[in-house]
């Protein structure tokens, strides 16, 4: 395993090169953020030729402007705030929601209070990834956003509201459905599973 | 506090500080408990997703092909050092032709690097001069090598013209240019034809880089500066022989 230190020193070094146009130093950082940033982008695109789209664009940013760099924020918060910039952007243009309207159209019945009470199978244990990816997936727009933005990516609400231009109860609240539709869903492949076997 | 209750406070408090009432709720309902559990454990397993999945190795590709077109990517022999022009002692002497040969230097670096306005330029007898044009558009990376965005803009890569006649002469210019020197400032022959062969390398290389990467303007930049440094290199000797 990589040390954490050398790791930052590496990239220090990678930083300063790629400043002089040192095309082997863009690689290393590229390597060492690729994963993270192409993650994000498929995550909230949901389409792996768009999310390399998106991440092509999103290191192209960072390196245009990496001159600039001057080391007041971790580099990896730097390049992630810019990938979300660039997806969100990409969102914008398409005319997707950020925040999700299924909010304010949702009857009472439709709501996902109506589980409680209810006797159904149980998450507890642990959840397999390719479902929760699938499950992820089906989200609508707005709560796709929210949800990875604040769960998979870790960004706190208020950083969340700034990005996507809503209020930070928004946020909580979009993230709170968020996982009760995922709880829904993972509920119904799991039920789809045991079904079939 | 009742399951509707809890159901209410729960975006707030689930990822926050814990809430007394809450929490002796959730010891008294299984359903709530139940329902807590699950989603911090899908916040929770959503993290691994963080870095899960890795692109296809075309993406760097595209990414350094950009970064070459764009210039931000260098590459150190495609950077020759420039030539040191050393000022030299003035002598008066009679050079009147290294006039025209400086200014047709110095408009040189700006006429040999222009946008490509149409594919009938290089075969336009009228707009070109006898140099083989078409040579230079040869030269040119297929489309299909080109930077998608700046295809999609609409922009053509720039084109290397041949030279005015005076520039295309150079060759013939440096040895009068030596001849004359050699005649007027013997002393400094020697100097000024080493700055000549050094500057003459630099433009040289320049254009072959610019040549091999049309799009890079960095490197436009260098075919400019190079015939700048030779033209102040005739201006120096004019301003110190007049």
């Amino acid at each position: 395993m990589t040390d954490p230190k050398q790791a930052k020193a590496r990239e220090a070094e990678a930083i300063e090169r790629a400043k002089q146009g040192d095309e082997a130093a863009f690689e290393t950082l590229y390597n060492l953020h690729k994963r993270r940033v192409y993650s994000l982008c498929l995550r909230m695109v949901s389409n792996p030729a768009q999310a390399e789209d998106l991440a092509q664009e999103a290191f192209l940013q960072l390196f245009r402007k990496i001159g600039t760099f001057r080391g007041e924020s971790a580099f990896s918060t730097w390049l992630h705030r810019m990938t979300v910039n660039v997806v969100l952007m990409n969102l914008r243009r398409k005319g997707l929601p950020l925040v999700s309207l299924e909010e304010t159209l949702e009857t009472d019945e439709e709501s996902p209070r109506k589980e409680l009470g209810a006797q159904d199978m149980k998450l507890t244990g642990s959840i397999d990834r390719l479902q929760l990816q699938r499950a992820i997936d089906k989200l609508p727009p707005g709560y796709k956003t929210v949800f990875v933005l604040h769960d998979v990516e870790g960004f706190e609400h208020n950083e969340i509201a700034e990005m996507v231009g809503c209020s930070i109860g928004n946020s909580k609240s979009q993230l709170h459905k968020a996982r009760l539709k995922l709880r829904d869903q993972l509920k119904f492949m799991r039920a789809e599973k045991a079904e079939k076997t | 506090m009742n399951c509707v209750e809890a159901q209410e406070v729960l975006p707030e408090i689930i990822d926050g500080s814990p809430n007394t009432e809450f929490q002796t709720h959730l010891k008294s309902c299984p359903i709530c408990s139940e329902l807590v559990s699950d989603l911090q454990l899908i916040a929770s397993e959503a993290r691994q997703l963080a870095d899960a999945d890795q692109p296809a190795d075309r993406v760097w590709v595209r990414i350094a092909a950009e970064l070459r077109a764009e210039g931000l990517i260098r590459e150190p022999e495609a950077v020759p050092a420039r030539p040191v022009l050393v000022p030299n002692a003035g002598r008066s002497w009679n050079a009147w032709w290294l006039v025209p040969v400086a200014a047709a230097l110095l408009a040189a670096g700006a006429y040999v690097i222009k946008p490509k306005p149409a594919p009938q330029v290089a075969n336009n007898p009228a707009t070109t001069t006898p140099q083989p044009a078409p040579q230079v558009a040869q030269e040119q990376p297929p489309a299909a090598s080109q930077p998608a965005a700046q295809l999609a803009a609409g922009k053509n890569p720039p084109v290397v013209l041949p030279f005015p006649q005076e520039v295309a002469n150079s060759d013939q210019n440096d040895q009068q240019f030596l001849d004359e020197m050699s005649r007027q400032a013997p002393m400094m022959r020697a100097t000024y034809e080493n700055q000549l062969r050094t500057v003459n390398t630099y433009i040289r290389d320049a254009e072959a880089y610019s040549r091999q990467n049309p799009w890079d303007e960095d490197a436009q930049r260098q075919v400019m500066d190079a015939h700048q440094q030779k033209s102040m290199l005739y201006q120096m000797a004019l301003d110190h022989v007049q």
